[in-house]
């Protein structure tokens, strides 16, 4: 996100790149440090806050009933919203949200929707009239780099623990959401021709363009976006598509399974 | 639309609308559609209808978006509110915000912004009617708008995407496939095959990937041979055509030789080489009375070599006054002073002649043929150069040690003359400049002359390129397309 870096910098990274290394010492499919917390906000309905390196997000979801659209008139209702906080970066400014902003929320949304984490059937309340809205709101609080990934991640925490507030509105007793997927985003950053995972805010500098693959368990893609202004070859995003399916199933396996346990 | 319809794949493997799986909507592209923009699209793809207007290089506003070392490239897609079935409220949605930028990156990689720094390019895409994949369709039609406005880029940018409907990978999904389907992957590439834009949303296993680029390879090549067949229609000139429609006595004679295909061409050539050689004669004439007017006045190239002969004194005086000063420092050393009276001695001998040999008679004649601030530079150089190396050896003198020294003047000395003779000869190169010049204003005649020849060739082309155009109808805007098509040979 951020434009400017030291030229000396750039070139280091580069350099480390060609020698296969990275910055901080990690190898190109190694993740930062991952910490996951669910339940941080009591007043919502469900909450996760993911620390990636120095980079943190918390997401809330809350739900309201309303009238569901016309070509979907038994299905819950999806809404996504990203904010970039100022606080997060001197970068960030209050107003309305950048495209960055936008784009992120989208392929957020995008990956829980298209691979079918919330079944929304389920939000259901009286067809045609009456369905719950899952309002999925993603703050950045401290940006280091590779948002996507720990907005995906936090989301998607965030929806396991969150309890459909039934008794609120007399409707029969509070419920778990029904998740029927556990959808995970890897981003890809292309430095040279390298591709490297999760990469940092620095990396995000340097690096050409970025590559963002939402998988769910089956191992099918649910999602992809490409981020920035330079090209891929095929045979790079069939890499980055293997190499983001496998890196999807170590964080499920270590972050959001542990979770369906707790429930 | 309410509903789905039972089967979007028939049992015979054909689509809803008659297509195969591999087979993408028909594509029609009109070029230069809008007079006002400098590139201008309009294409129909399917039942979606898009227009593309493109602006720019121009000043970027606000003056903080620009960017001291290339252009910045925006792109705004919009769509019009009666494109869709629901009416859209108008303005950029989240979606049109996301689309706008992906769109903008995936040009990004073969625009030369970086020709055009602190302007912005602009891209403006209107969806008039809206049928599924307008993003590959609006950057379809932007790539040949901004081939129209002349931007240069690295090569053609082609959008398509594919999609799985009833489980099947299919190329370029229309509006119930879109919305009934499992899965939607818009692509856009380069010529070369490097994925400038890459988007899904569904649910698609690796190895359909696979099957997909295969399929999107497949039609972005037809799109990009629709593409480049609609810019060839507007930028090439045919050679050929006007001859079959030739009216002027002059083709048909080209007409009857079929094996000359340039046949008029080199007519025209040689009608300019014939008038060059003319104006050369003519021109070596005026060069010669312009040299007799020269022998008329020798008695200015007199009054001149005296005034060398002065500014010569002049600058020996200086010399002297130098030495003097030297020696009054230096009583001490006799021998030195002895040394100094040869090396005079040996500056008037040098200086004196080849001074004024060199400058005398080069300079009426440059003045004559209006090189006057030429001999002026040369003058300066002359005496310029003079000097320093005087002063060098005057301080070369007051060195102590006698010997060595002395070794070092005879050498100075040697070495005087050959540099006077260096510059003698880049005078004598001066005044060979003269003769020399005939050929130079000869070749500016040369071009002058010529260009109105080229006028005449294109002025007969002109018509014939007129002719020509009539069939493609493409062109909306005459004037623009005028100035293309000349700019274009």
């Amino acid at each position: 996100m951020s434009e400017i870096i030291a030229t000396l910098k750039k070139d280091y990274i580069y350099n480390l790149m060609v020698k296969g290394k990275r910055q901080d010492g990690r190898g190109f499919k190694d993740f930062r440090d991952i910490k996951l917390e669910t339940n941080v906000i009591s007043k919502a309905e469900g909450s996760a806050k993911v620390t990636l390196g120095n980079t943190q997000v918390l997401v809330g979801v809350k739900l309201q009933t309303g009238t569901p659209f016309p070509d979907s008139q038994d299905e819950g209702v999806i809404i996504t919203n990203l904010e970039l906080n100022p606080i997060a970066s001197p970068e960030f400014e209050p107003g309305p949200p950048r495209e960055e902003a936008i784009e992120m929320a989208r392929v957020v949304d995008r990956g829980i929707r298209e691979s079918g984490a919330i079944n929304i059937k389920k939000l259901c309340i009286t067809v045609g009239e009456s369905v719950w809205i899952v309002f999925i709101d993603v703050h950045i609080l401290n940006e280091d780099g590779n948002l996507i990934d720990a907005s995906c991640l936090a989301a998607i925490a965030a929806l396991m623990t969150t309890v459909v507030p039934n008794e609120q509105h007399g409707i029969g007793q509070n419920v778990p959401l029904a998740m029927k997927e556990l959808p995970v985003g890897v981003t890809l950053a292309k430095i040279g021709s390298k591709l490297m995972v999760d990469p940092s805010l620095d990396e995000e500098a340097v690096c050409e363009t970025k590559l963002t693959v939402v998988s769910g368990s089956d191992g099918a893609v649910a999602g992809m976006q490409k981020m920035g202004s330079a090209s891929f070859t095929e045979t790079e995003v069939l890499e980055a598509i293997d190499m983001a399916c496998e890196k999807a199933a170590e964080i499920r396996e270590l972050y959001l399974e542990s979770l369906v346990r707790q429930e | 639309m309410n509903d789905k319809p039972e089967k979007l794949i028939a049992d015979d493997g054909l689509r809803l609308d008659g297509r195969h799986a591999d087979e993408i909507r028909p594509m029609k592209i009109e070029i230069g559609v809008l007079s006002r923009a400098d590139g201008s699209c309009y294409l129909e793809w399917g039942r979606n209808k898009i227009l593309v207007g493109v602006f720019g290089p121009r000043e970027a506003h606000p003056r903080r978006s620009q960017r001291a070392n290339t252009a910045v490239i925006r792109y705004r897609y919009n769509m019009a509110s009666f494109s869709v079935e629901d009416r859209a409220r108008p303005g950029p949605s989240r979606r049109s915000i996301e689309i706008s930028k992906v769109s903008r990156e995936a040009f990004e990689p073969v625009i030369m912004a970086e020709l055009f720094p602190k302007t912005a390019i602009d891209i403006f895409v209107e969806v008039l009617q809206a049928d599924a994949g307008t993003r590959t369709a609006a950057i379809n039609a932007s790539s040949i708008a901004l081939a129209d406005a002349g931007i240069p880029m690295k090569g053609l940018v082609t959008s398509c995407a594919f999609g799985k409907v009833d489980g099947q990978i299919v190329l370029d999904l229309n509006k119930e496939e879109d919305n009934y389907g499992e899965a939607d992957f818009p692509v856009a590439m380069t010529q070369d095959g490097e994925i400038t834009l890459l988007q899904m949303d569904g649910n698609l296993t690796p190895d359909e990937i696979r099957k997909g680029f295969e399929l999107v390879k497949k039609g972005c090549k037809e799109i990009l041979e629709i593409q480049q067949a609609v810019l060839r229609k507007k930028f090439e000139t045919p050679v050929e055509e006007p001859e079959e429609e030739a009216e002027e006595a002059e083709l048909e004679v080209t007409e009857t030789e079929p094996s000359l295909e340039y046949a008029t061409e080199a007519a025209a050539v040689e009608e300019v080489i014939e008038e060059a050689e003319e104006l050369e004669e003519e021109l070596s004439e005026e060069t010669f009375e312009a040299c007799a007017v020269d022998e008329e006045a020798p008695e200015c190239e007199k009054l001149e070599e005296i005034i060398k002969e002065a500014e010569a004194k002049v600058v020996e005086g200086e010399v002297i006054e130098e030495v003097i000063e030297a020696e009054i420092e230096e009583e001490a050393f006799e021998e030195e002073a002895e040394f100094e009276a040869a090396l005079e001695a040996s500056f008037e001998e040098v200086s004196e002649p080849e001074e004024t040999e060199a400058f005398k008679p080069e300079k009426p004649v440059c003045e004559e043929m209006g090189f006057e601030s030429e001999t002026e530079e040369f003058a300066e150089e002359a005496e310029v150069e003079e000097e320093p190396e005087l002063e060098e050896e005057a301080g070369m003198e007051e060195e102590p040690e006698l010997e060595e020294e002395a070794g070092i003047e005879e050498e100075l000395e040697l070495e005087e003359e050959p540099q006077f003779e260096e510059e003698a000869g880049l005078e004598e190169a001066a005044l060979e400049e003269t003769p020399e010049s005939e050929p130079e204003v000869e070749s500016e005649a040369e071009s002058r002359e010529t260009a109105p020849a080229e006028q005449a060739v294109e002025a007969e082309q002109e018509p014939e390129e007129e002719k020509s155009r009539g069939p493609w109808k493409v062109v909306k805007d005459p004037s623009e397309s005028g100035s293309r098509g000349e700019n274009d040979e």
